[in-house]
């Protein structure tokens, strides 16, 4: 703000400069402009890249990358059947891989049921959650196989005030992502939670 | 923008107009600049001025560069802004009841707390009574607080004539239970908000008039932090006092007949301070206390009964150090085995020598460490560089998918040496895997420095899949090396870095946010530069089983406590170690130690044989035992086996594991029918062993929509503009395509 101010009104904006000036946001326009577009583009990239990954994590690679410098591994799919979603989930949850897909929060797989947190970024890959109801099912394809679960509530906390327990001795699912959905701004502190329960008949 | 500023804009854009044939007029002003800077500046302004009135609009210039300004701003906007723009729910602890009459909070009438505290744990009991105050049949939710990381593992609630107790079960019939009872429609919402720190029950059929008591009981932590103690109790639950004039405004609310109760509300606190040794101060920090020494330890008690707190309640204890290592032994027979706790305190720092020592720090500089992470962790290793003594060999690795080491050998500490490794330090960027192993291969390969103790100070977040076998590796190469791990980030592999800390025989923190840096590392930095006792042994006699397995060291000014399950009651305890570089050996006697009870059955005015707490001390270990068995998975043991091991212990000793969870089931004695009902499965946040820990929120933003539309219209609008100016003003470089592009847009924009 200052600085503009201040160029406006000194004598030196002619209109060579004013033209410059313009250029320049033309361009910085631009580049933000290219910049977020890369980021859903990229999003959607990546999956493909660790789909492969994930048929060779299948096939009994153990450890699979997806891009030979990369620092994380295909652990699941996610798929919810009702809105045709279906995502790779990766592990460990760092800015960079959540810019790739979901990510697992806790990091160890050690057993089938399992305390499992799944985090993704409210307008990309997890856009998908202002639409799930209670009682939708989610499908996770794992190594160890495919287990359902059914939605059993949402809600928004505050990350200030909670922090995430993560408990391997209950068996659930849940999806996090930032909230509100449609926030112009990012880091808030509000989170949204999906908790999910496996479905008894499996 | 004001009028002022509005003129001076106007002027001075006409100035630039009228340039070319004005020059005698600037260089009049230059001079009378060199010799006058104010009044030269009155003279432009007047000067510019006068040209605006007489020459009259340009106005379209004008508005571009106010154009360009606003352009300007939402671009740095984008930058800029960031707002908060939802708030959480409040929650109302107490017991909430909902009838025909709507839905209400009551409040408790009297609360009753209970802490027995034995070494590093403390039992706390809660028992909250209640009345239903409305006139028709209620079903209630109880909420209260917890202490993060804390299980309720013992419930009881009395509803008029009704019982329900909890009970830990195996996980598969507790499951049986719930679902039995899920399906007859009793239990819609049980397990729900584990994720918070609040334990929350559900209550049926509760009748007009009718008094609720219900009494949980948890087992928690204590945790040590500058030299003492320290215990923190949520005391949010209790009714807070509430301005009169609220009260009025709205007189409808059936809340109201419970808040008029609030007067009469009492709490009763009730500490026992279990232990032999002595204390140079116990402190309650925001509550008035009553302080009693007796037999086995400290009786604390609250002062007002009537007191109605909004603060949580929070007791500190401080052991008394002597000159040389001295211990506490408290010891719970059960009648099948005598569990001993014993506390090794360490002696005062001042006594101790300090000891140069060879600090190697290993860095993961792999991609997951990228952004705050790397931050954190730099700021770490600065902190780390910084509190390294004069007499001390430090050296400086990081690694990704390849290993880098600043020295091939530990450097004494030097400004050169300091200087290169501050320059190591600040060109660290995170990128590629993480292969640890070859790091840590070369920390623990390093020639040795003679009579230097090594300190392996490990930051990163952890993030590898083959966890066991580096920790074999940890084991077998460690030799003489102490492992110090320095968990970053919001979740990371906490497991592992513990584990690798246990065997490396140091110590485990985790640096969550950046602001946490400083007080972490310097905790770190202040427990481990004197090392008081090491290399320490414990002869606890035959067939004991003791935990922990591998004993760190000593380090000043903090008591390590080690447990142990015994056949019999211990006659003689031998105990050896180097302190200040010689061999120490002590022998405790089996009489000198304290004797608990447990507690439970004798309620208030127990027998004298021996004091509350012993079941702690039982569970304390059960919790060990279980928490080395889960290890024992990542090492190859059976999982059948081992899992029919721990669902023993749980049941045993009534913990909650993976394995098992506890149940409410109604225990009144009447109805025809034999069989249980059950009535909730109760949520439990945090079972014995490793399984669980807490974990921060990731970021799950990018914010790509509004970047995308705010960059799309600053991008039309300065395009537009450029195509305007562009077909007025020919000087502009590429103008001829600008011309081409101006006679297609409509005529009425052009005119503008």
């Amino acid at each position: 703000m200052q600085s503009s101010t201040h160029l406006s009104l000194t004598p030196v904006v002619t209109p060579d400069v004013r033209h410059w000036l313009l250029a320049a946001v033309i361009l910085t326009a631009a580049i933000l402009l290219f910049d977020a577009i890369w980021i859903p583009v990229k999003a959607d990239l990546a999956q493909h890249l660790l789909e492969r990954s994930w048929l060779r994590t299948l096939a009994g690679e153990p450890d699979a990358k997806p891009w030979p410098w990369a620092d994380t591994r295909a652990v699941a799919i996610l798929e919810i059947p009702r809105l045709g979603q279906r995502m790779i989930v990766l592990e460990g949850s760092s800015g960079r891989n959540l810019a790739f897909g979901p990510t697992l929060v806790n990091p160890t797989l050690l057993e089938e049921t399992t305390d499992r947190i799944l985090s993704g970024h409210r307008d990309t890959h997890f856009s998908f959650l202002r639409d799930l109801h209670t009682g939708d099912v989610l499908r996770l394809r794992t190594s160890k196989g495919i287990r359902d679960y059914r939605v059993g509530w949402m809600e928004a906390v505050d990350s200030r005030e909670q922090q995430l327990i993560i408990d391997d001795s209950i068996d659930r699912l849940t999806l996090l992502t930032c909230y509100p959905f449609d926030a112009t701004t990012t880091g808030g502190p509000m989170r949204w939670i999906v908790t999910a329960l496996p479905e008894p008949t499996m | 923008m004001s009028n002022y500023t509005n003129s001076r804009h106007n002027c001075h854009q006409v100035h630039q107009d009228q340039n070319h044939s004005s020059s005698i007029r600037d260089e009049l002003e230059q001079r009378a600049w060199i010799q006058n800077p104010q009044l030269a500046r009155r003279m432009a302004r007047s000067h510019q001025c006068k040209f605006a009135r007489g020459v009259g609009t340009h106005r379209h210039m004008r508005w571009q560069d106010r154009t360009l300004l606003t352009l300007g701003a939402v671009l740095m906007m984008l930058f800029v802004i960031r707002t908060e723009t939802a708030i959480a729910d409040t929650q109302n602890w107490g017991l909430q009841l909902s009838s025909e009459s709507g839905v209400y909070t009551e409040l408790a009438i009297d609360t009753v707390i209970q802490m027995d505290i034995t070494g590093l744990v403390s039992r706390v009991q809660v028992t909250q009574n209640f009345t239903n105050n409305g006139s028709h049949w209620a079903e209630g939710v109880y909420h209260f607080p917890l202490p993060p990381g804390v299980a309720v593992d013992r419930l009881l609630i009395k509803v008029g004539e009704r019982l329900l107790e909890g009970e830990i079960q195996e996980k598969e019939t507790a499951r049986r239970i719930y679902q039995k009872a899920r399906d007859s429609g009793q239990t819609a919402t049980i397990v729900e908000q584990q994720r918070r720190n609040q334990f929350e029950t559900r209550l049926a059929n509760i009748g007009p008039g009718e008094s609720i008591a219900i009494t949980i009981s948890y087992l928690q932590n204590v945790s040590y932090s500058n030299f003492s103690y320290h215990l923190r109790l949520p005391m949010t639950f209790t009714p807070s006092w509430e301005p009169p004039a609220q009260l009025n405004s709205e007189p409808d609310k059936p809340h109201l007949i419970a808040e008029s109760s609030t007067s009469g509300h009492t709490l009763k606190l009730h500490a026992n301070l279990i232990s032999t040794m002595e204390f140079a101060a116990i402190e309650s920090h925001y509550h008035d206390v009553d302080i009693r020494q007796v037999d086995d330890g400290y009786q604390i008690e609250l002062l007002n009964p009537n007191e109605v707190t909004d603060r949580d309640f929070e007791l500190s204890w401080t052991p008394m150090l002597k000159s040389h290592p001295s211990t506490s032994l408290t010891t719970f027979n059960d009648g099948d085995f005598v569990y001993a706790q014993l506390m090794l305190a360490p002696p005062l720092a001042d006594s101790i020598r300090p000891q140069a020592r060879e600090v190697i720090l290993i860095i993961d500089t792999s991609g997951s460490m990228e952004g705050a992470s790397l931050v954190q962790a730099k700021a770490a290793l600065s902190h780390a560089l910084m509190s390294l003594g004069e007499d001390d060999f430090f050296n400086l690795l990081q690694f990704n998918s390849d290993t880098e080491q600043l020295f091939d050998q530990s450097v004494p500490v030097t400004r050169t040496s300091l200087y290169r490794a501050q320059n190591f330090i600040t060109r660290l960027k995170a990128n590629g895997g993480t292969d640890m192993a070859p790091a840590l291969t070369a920390a623990l390969g390093m020639a040795e420095i003679p009579q230097l103790m090594r300190q392996v100070v490990f930051i990163t977040d952890g993030a590898v899949s083959n966890e066991t076998k580096l920790l074999q590796l940890v084991a077998r190469d460690l030799g003489n090396s102490r492992m110090f791990t320095v968990a970053i980030g919001h979740a990371p592999n906490s497991w592992f870095m513990r584990k690798t800390a246990e065997i490396g025989r140091g110590s485990y923190i985790h640096i969550g946010k950046p602001d946490e840096v400083e007080v972490q590392m310097s905790a770190l930095w202040g427990r481990i530069q004197l090392p008081a006792l090491t290399d320490i042994c414990v002869e606890w006699g035959d067939s004991a089983e003791y935990y922990p397995e591998i004993i760190p060291d000593l380090y000043a000014g903090e008591p390590l406590w080690l447990l142990a399950r015994l056949p019999s009651e211990p006659t003689m305890i031998g105990l050896c170690g180097t302190l200040n570089g010689m061999d120490w050996n002590l022998n405790i006697n089996g009489w000198d130690k304290v004797r608990l009870g447990t507690g439970r059955e004798a309620g208030p005015g127990h027998a004298a044989t021996g004091g509350p707490g012993g079941d702690n001390l039982a569970k304390l270990w059960a919790r060990k035992k279980i928490e080395s068995l889960e290890d024992g998975l990542m090492f190859g043991a059976d999982p059948e086996l081992t899992r029919l091991e721990i669902t023993g212990t749980a049941l045993d000793y009534g913990l909650l594991t993976r394995h098992t969870s506890l149940v409410a089931v109604d225990k009144t004695p009447r109805r025809d029918s034999d069989e249980l009902l059950a009535q909730s499965n109760v949520p439990s946040l945090l079972p014995a062993g490793s399984s669980t820990h807490i974990a921060g929120y990731p970021s799950t933003a990018t914010g790509w929509v509004s970047q995308l539309l705010l960059s799309l219209f600053v991008l039309l609008l300065s395009t537009s503009m450029l195509v305007f100016s562009g077909s007025r003003l020919p000087k502009f470089p590429g103008s001829d395509s600008n011309v081409t592009n101006a006679s297609q847009i409509p005529r009425n924009i052009q005119h503008i």
